[in-house]
């Protein structure tokens, strides 16, 4: 094995980490659609911010209201949440089905990768069916033959307008 | 449901409200609805706006008083005024955005131009217009009254009638209370709004301490798993010591501050985050006592601001850090904007604690609203089926103490706050 085989398996190729960030997804978008929190949880970072912008899709958000802004404490709080009885906004639980999409995958600081993608999002629940648009952006960080989420930002098309019932994961 | 005729008397819809009882149909019917936006919201008076919505001249924001658009503009002359937000020519709204800055407003359909004061100032070519063509008496169509307490500003579209102060009454003393967790008693709106609807009645937007450890078991659940103890459900049962009470003229409040202890770097039954025991939350506990004259009551005031859960009939709740506004848009059809009320002269870490402890229980993905909404849709749904018309509003109804001046006392889930509530409801519905 020459120096140069050994350098490709610690930094793989842009091609090889797009493969990869796109199982990462699929594999995510899985877990949230099948309500399976605590997997979903073993995915974050114990850094991990999750966020999900109110009004506007950028801002300060220690000084604005946003939707969701979750540290790793609070995400803990929202799947014990959703996994205890009584968490009646998701009982029964929203049928989802989402796809992931436009992704952009760059290399990043610190062998941090950015990843920006689309989403749209069927939601069904109670007679009514919704459709969620979103760009996501996201900071993950290699883990092995995966990754860890450090940030994943959802900016919801419709932050500015009143909306439903949103305590599924987005 | 027709207005009732009681003894040869017109009653008007006020027989729908019988002593500890209600009849679903002031939920269900929108012939009542269009009554209630006639008789409440396009006559007594509601919250508009915050001062702090419109700080510089100029400033404007777009708000709604029922189904009706409004431009709350503060003018170059820095008096803050409302408007209907209708061209006078043909009727296009001329203010698009929620906010922002301008001089002027301009209808987009023909060029008619106000200034953010109201007068009409300017029409595309006007030769074509007759001799008798008024442009001084076609500006922007003022509110008939408009009118401010402490910054919040109320509206009124009747001509005459109670003036604020009256209208408010007893209710005026927790919008006091609510700013007191400020060194300057000021709050300011400017940390956006959280939007959010439910296909239900605006009156479910109510107050009530009877609904907490089952609507909202999770919540508790999670305060017992923080703080490694049981106290928070201890809150609202019928042995707590906390109350409802009814203020008079359908302004009513929940009081819990009898179950909570302020301490810095303490948890809290409250719902708003504790005290931090950093740089900032021991600055933030100087300043309030130097506004306030000692510790103990710099204590006093947090817990009474945080502790503030008022409605002020009909459209606005304080609750925690919330200001809540209730729209109404058809029997069964509601928008409710939170504003998160930062506060004014205060480390930024106090109000950054404020948002954070905000979203944790409300938002449409917070941990306690979407479960009220979730019960108020079901509400809506389960009242169609009125084979059986009344609701039971009957709780702690002889127990409550009706105190010299007029307001009543209960226990903590007793249902005196939705009988002062539609006590009001049925005196203007009259």
């Amino acid at each position: 094995m020459g120096e140069g085989d050994a350098m490709s398996a610690v930094a793989p190729s842009l091609g090889e980490l797009r493969d990869q960030v796109s199982a990462f997804l699929v594999a995510e978008s899985e877990l949230m659609d099948q309500h399976r929190y605590d997997d979903w949880l073993e995915l974050w970072s114990a850094d991990g911010i999750y966020w999900v912008p109110c009004n506007e899709d950028d801002y300060d958000p220690r000084q604005h209201v946003s939707i969701i802004y979750d540290d790793y404490g609070r995400l803990q709080e929202r799947c014990f949440r959703l996994n205890s009885a009584g968490a009646h906004s998701q009982d029964p639980p929203s049928r989802l089905c989402r796809i992931i999409g436009n992704q952009q995958v760059s290399p990043g600081s610190a062998g941090h990768v950015q990843v920006r993608a689309n989403m749209i999002l069927v939601e069904v629940r109670s007679g009514e069916k919704n459709t969620y648009g979103a760009r996501l952006e996201y900071e993950l960080q290699p883990d092995g033959d995966s990754f860890k989420i450090r940030q994943k930002k959802v900016i919801l098309l419709d932050n500015d307008e009143p909306l439903g019932n949103l305590t599924f994961l987005l | 449901m027709p207005v009732a005729i009681v003894e040869g008397q017109d009653v008007g819809y006020s027989s729908l409200i019988g002593e500890g009882r209600v009849h679903s149909a002031i939920f269900t019917d929108q012939s009542i609805f269009e009554a209630e936006l006639e008789r409440i919201f396009y006559t007594y008076w509601v919250f508009l706006a915050h001062e702090s919505e419109v700080p510089e001249p100029g400033d404007y924001c777009r708000k709604s008083i029922g189904r009706y658009s409004i431009v709350v503009a503060r003018g170059t002359d820095g008096v803050v005024r409302a408007f209907f937000n209708r061209c006078r020519h043909r009727g296009t709204m001329v203010c698009r955005y929620e906010h922002g800055n301008a001089e002027f407003f301009r209808c987009p359909y023909h060029g008619w131009t106000y200034s953010n004061r109201g007068p009409l100032i300017g029409v595309p070519f006007p030769s074509r217009y007759g001799v008798d063509f008024e442009k001084e008496k076609l500006g922007l169509v003022p509110i008939a009254r408009l009118d401010q307490y402490r910054g919040f500003y109320f509206a009124s579209l009747a001509d005459d009638g109670p003036g604020l102060t009256e209208h408010l009454g007893r209710a005026a003393t927790y919008i006091d209370m609510f700013l007191q967790a400020s060194p300057t008693e000021k709050v300011e709106l400017r940390a956006g709004a959280s939007k959010s609807n439910f296909h239900g009645n605006w009156k479910f937007v109510g107050m009530d301490g009877y609904h907490v450890n089952f609507t909202h078991k999770t919540v508790q659940d999670l305060q017992v798993r923080r703080t490694g103890n049981a106290e928070s459900l201890k809150s609202n049962s019928d042995r707590a010591p906390n109350l409802t009470v009814d203020l008079g003229g359908g302004h009513c409040r929940l009081d819990l501050s009898l179950t909570d202890r302020v301490e810095i770097g303490k948890a809290t039954s409250s719902l708003i985050g504790e005290i931090p025991d950093t740089d900032a939350g021991h600055e933030y506990l100087a300043l309030m006592a130097e506004r306030w004259g000692s510790e103990a009551e710099a204590y006093e005031k947090i817990r009474g601001s945080r502790d503030v859960h008022l409605h002020v009939w009909p459209n606005l709740q304080l609750i925690g850090s919330e200001v809540r506004v209730i729209r109404p848009l058809s029997s069964s059809y509601t928008e409710v904007f939170g504003y998160p009320a930062l506060l004014g002269d205060v480390p930024d870490e106090i109000n950054e604690r404020r948002l954070r402890g905000y979203e944790w229980f409300n938002g449409v993905a917070g941990f306690g609203t979407p479960d009220d909404r979730e019960v108020f849709e079901r509400n809506q749904l389960g009242l169609q089926a009125d084979k059986e018309p009344w609701m039971v509003l009957s709780r702690g109804l002889t127990q409550a103490e009706v105190q010299a001046d007029g307001v009543v006392v209960g226990n903590i889930t007793d249902e005196v706050t939705q009988r002062s509530q539609l006590g009001q409801w049925a005196k203007a519905m009259r």
